[in-house]
């Protein structure tokens, strides 16, 4: 990301958001994870676009993405368009939170692309992963948040 | 007849919670737009009271979107939803003759006491 933000206090900011966001939109209390999710993930990724050149990713558990949807929803059964939509308004919101953050704080307004939304892990092409943040979910669900930035950044 | 709101917004997310968040008040959603073209080919059709206007949507944006149908219709009252705080933004959307903000995520109180407020007294 090309602002004067460290790599730290950017970390503190996507973790601060990310907690603030999926508590407020689902109900879902995140704390701090040690492992990555392993076998049946989705993930959710957008790109920033205007300011920022880089993408964000969320992994997680099908089952706290389903959790996350029925919260949303307020219904027991969802369908699995219904999780992936929810999913990715949630991370619409999140992102938009992140960028609203990170102007306050660089003066750089960026926007975002429309979440994509994938079965399993996903990581987008010609771009690293610059650092990650694991959680666990107050149902011991697995996810992990990570920025990617170009390989010539 | 409740008042007639218009939804803009690319995911069908937005038009489910606003849809349940507006039951059984005085507003009644009549039109539901996912795309800035058909919004602005719709709006002169429906007349809506009111228009929920999302920023992000792919084609046109909703800024775009909100100055083509306040060009052809200037009374049209059109609130902007996004989970964008810039002051730029807000900016230009009081210079294109928006009314206000909603923020994401949406919440009742705040969705019905800012309908009030724009549509307040009529």
């Amino acid at each position: 990301m090309d602002t004067v933000m460290s790599e730290e206090k950017l970390q503190d900011v996507f973790d601060q958001v990310t907690r603030e966001v999926t508590e407020k939109v689902a109900g879902i209390r995140l704390c701090e994870g040690d492992a990555s999710p392993e076998e049946d993930t989705c993930t959710v990724h957008a790109a920033f676009e205007r300011g920022f050149h880089s993408s964000l990713a969320l992994c997680a558990d099908t089952a706290m993405f389903t959790r996350l949807t029925q919260s949303m929803l307020q219904e027991e059964e969802v369908t699995q368009q219904d999780v992936e939509d929810f999913t990715k308004e949630y991370f619409n919101v999140l992102c938009g939170h992140i960028a609203s953050r990170l102007f306050q704080v660089t003066k750089v307004a960026s926007r975002f692309e429309i979440p994509a939304f994938y079965n399993g892990r996903y990581q987008p092409e010609d771009q690293k992963e610059q650092f990650a943040i694991c959680y666990s979910s107050d149902k011991n669900e697995g996810a992990r948040l990570s920025h990617f930035t170009s390989d010539s950044d | 007849m409740g008042k007639r709101i218009m939804i803009v917004d690319d995911s069908r997310v937005v038009e489910m919670q606003m849809k349940r968040m507006l039951e059984d008040t005085g507003y009644e959603v009549v039109s539901y737009c996912q795309d800035g073209e058909t919004a602005i080919a719709q709006y002169g059709e429906v007349l809506p009271d009111l228009v929920t206007m999302d920023i992000i949507m792919p084609g046109m944006d909703g800024l775009e979107t909100a100055r083509a149908i306040l060009e052809e219709h200037p009374d049209a009252r059109i609130v902007m939803v996004s989970s964008l705080a810039y002051d730029d933004t807000i900016d230009e959307a009081k210079s294109i003759g928006t009314k206000t903000f909603i923020y994401k995520p949406l919440d009742k109180e705040q969705l019905l006491a800012t309908l009030d407020e724009v549509l307040g007294g009529e």
